[in-house]
């Protein structure tokens, strides 16, 4: 009800959250109560959930579960097709996310975002990471050069691409450009990174590289990451929550969730028997 | 393996393989593709066997009038020894002039059509005019331009015939803008929206440029066709036999769109029926010059393109 104070959000939410992961830090988004429909099909019901500031939320579940739609609540993605709405609250610092007269531009350079594929912007590397922060920001020459190798830097793909910051991102391979995508959307300087599936158009390798970076990043940004694999949610979050048929199941730390589920559908999922 | 396959699995419903049966169907296979590949070849013989011939007779009785003199002497009556020159300057002034004016009409009706009109009956609307535009001849057109600019006006001018080349700009560049705006990624504008642009600076900073290459190819198409254009330019800059711009006088070039303008497409027009040979013979340049214009824009445009890339 109070939509001034982050802290009754907080224990609204918590009171009605199914299994709530035992948080002690205020989280950093609070969902409560989350509808979600695309056109009249219900694909999000009644969601409520926590994700603790600066620690890694996995999301998991079978194809067509809501885990995406979720993501894409965060940065109200979903306002680019008409027929798309959301009901419930959504807390980020006292402000409801889903609420219409949020600035969508201002939300989205807090709640950065990273896709299923590297989508490198048809322009230099320098450019890609360019592009968000001069739509936020009014940087020096010098600055801005700053800005562009600590990003990369955090991206862990500096030294590989700071002799050809003038070539094209197109010529990266796909690794490195998922990597750049992390670097142009952490270079906003986001609170929060989604990420929707973020390796798995990525070879082991690059996987491994882009894993690292997630447990990297966790010191300054809250990550939530959708994924279909388990070893990598087990690996990579703090925090996991099962989704199914548009319910969330469970959310438990990962220790607990892929060792002692609480529901039996958990269970049946992360032991392999449907999904 | 096969072995098995065929006689022994007799879960596999139908007859036993015959391999007989197989083998003359993979020929007949065989021979369609040969056939297929024949009348392939053979239509594309007769395509380039066209274009050679166009090619070689303008060369043959273009590059035989082709001299210096030609390109700066103005056109003259028969026997006088005339040139071109104020037919290229006309050609080249309302062909830049016309594809300046239609460009960004075209471009903003194009992506009013891909990223705003969604399905909406006034984007179907336009889409629909501007394609019927897009297939109408050109002399209603140059009729449209005549009743529109020259009649009330009471006089032919450069500037009506480039008003009417970019009538005809308009539509190619608007369905070759929506076209390649559409073949954009959905994934690529979601990125840029997901990093907080609006939209518009999705579609100039980010769409734009991943559909750079094919926007550029649709304008290269619409300049051939406007460079060549001769029925709309008929009833609107008319052709004119005397040079109005002078390069000694800056201004000329301006006050010359206010007067009937030469082009070359006009001059080949007047000069290939003529009844002296000299006429005739500068009309085969005119086509040359026109036709290697085009050309070399084409190749420009590409080597240009594909360095920045």
């Amino acid at each position: 009800m109070d939509m001034s104070m982050t802290e009754n959000a907080t224990a609204g939410s918590r009171s009605n959250a199914p299994a709530t992961a035992a948080t002690t830090e205020a989280p950093r988004i609070a969902i409560s109560g989350l509808d979600f429909y695309y056109g009249t099909n219900k694909a999000l019901k009644s969601v409520s959930v926590e994700f603790p500031d600066r620690k890694v939320t996995g999301m998991i579940g079978p194809s067509g579960c809501g885990k995406s739609t979720l993501l894409r609540v965060l940065n109200r993605m979903y306002d680019l097709y008409p027929g798309q709405r959301a009901e419930g609250k959504v807390m980020m610092d006292g402000d409801n996310i889903i609420d219409p007269g949020m600035d969508l531009n201002v939300l989205r350079s807090r709640v950065g975002m990273v896709f299923q594929k590297p989508t490198p912007f048809p322009m230099s590397i320098y450019d890609n990471i360019a592009f968000g922060v001069k739509l936020h920001e009014r940087l020096s020459k010098a600055q801005m050069n700053e800005r562009v190798e600590w990003s990369l830097t955090r991206a862990a793909l500096w030294p590989e691409v700071k002799d050809r910051l003038s070539a094209s991102a197109a010529g990266l391979s796909g690794g490195q450009q998922q990597r750049l995508c992390i670097a142009r959307t952490i270079a906003t300087r986001p609170e929060v990174i989604l990420l929707d599936e973020p390796t798995s158009a990525l070879d082991p390798i690059s996987t491994l590289r882009v894993e690292e970076l997630i447990d990297e990043l966790k010191r300054d940004f809250t990550i939530v990451i959708v994924t279909h694999n388990m070893q990598q949610a087990a690996r990579c979050a703090d925090q996991v929550a099962f989704f199914y048929l548009g319910e969330l199941v469970e959310v438990a730390p990962a220790a607990q969730m892929f060792t002692a589920p609480k529901q039996k559908r958990t269970q049946e999922y992360i032991t392999g028997r449907f999904g | 393996m096969s072995a098995t396959l065929t006689s022994g699995a007799s879960t596999i419903p139908g007859p036993g393989r015959d391999h007989a049966l197989g083998a003359r169907l993979a020929r007949r296979r065989r021979m369609a593709d040969r056939l297929v590949v024949v009348l392939c070849i053979g239509a594309t013989a007769i395509g380039l066997l066209l274009l050679a011939s166009i090619l070689f007779t303008l060369l043959v009785r273009g590059l035989g009038g082709l001299s210096l003199g030609v390109l700066y002497k103005n056109t003259a009556p028969a026997g006088s020894n005339g040139g071109l020159a104020n037919a290229i300057v006309g050609s080249l002034l309302q062909t830049v002039v016309g594809t300046a004016i239609g460009t960004p009409i075209g471009l903003m009706v194009g992506t009013y059509l891909a990223e705003y009109s969604r399905g909406s009956a006034l984007g179907n609307a336009v889409r629909f005019v501007s394609d019927v535009l897009l297939s109408a001849p050109s002399i209603l057109i140059g009729l449209f331009i005549y009743t529109l600019l020259v009649l009330p006006v009471g006089g032919y001018s450069g500037i009506a015939g480039c008003i009417a080349l970019a009538v005809i700009v308009i539509p190619i560049v608007v369905r070759t803008t929506e076209d390649m705006l559409r073949l954009v990624p959905v994934s690529l504008r979601e990125a840029a929206i997901a990093l907080g642009a609006p939209k518009w600076k999705s579609i100039v900073l980010v769409c734009y440029p991943a559909a750079r290459d094919g926007i550029v190819t649709g304008l290269l198409l619409a300049i051939a066709r406007i460079a060549g254009e001769t029925a709309p330019l008929l009833f609107t800059s008319l052709g004119n036999l005397n040079a109005t711009v002078d390069f000694k006088h800056p201004a000329t070039i301006i006050t010359a769109f206010g007067q009937a303008m030469s082009s070359l497409p006009v001059t080949i027009y007047q000069y290939a029926g003529s009844a002296y040979q000299d006429l005739v013979d500068l009309s085969w340049v005119a086509a040359l010059l026109i036709t290697f214009g085009v050309l070399a824009l084409n190749i420009v445009a590409r080597v240009a393109l594909r360095r920045r890339s």
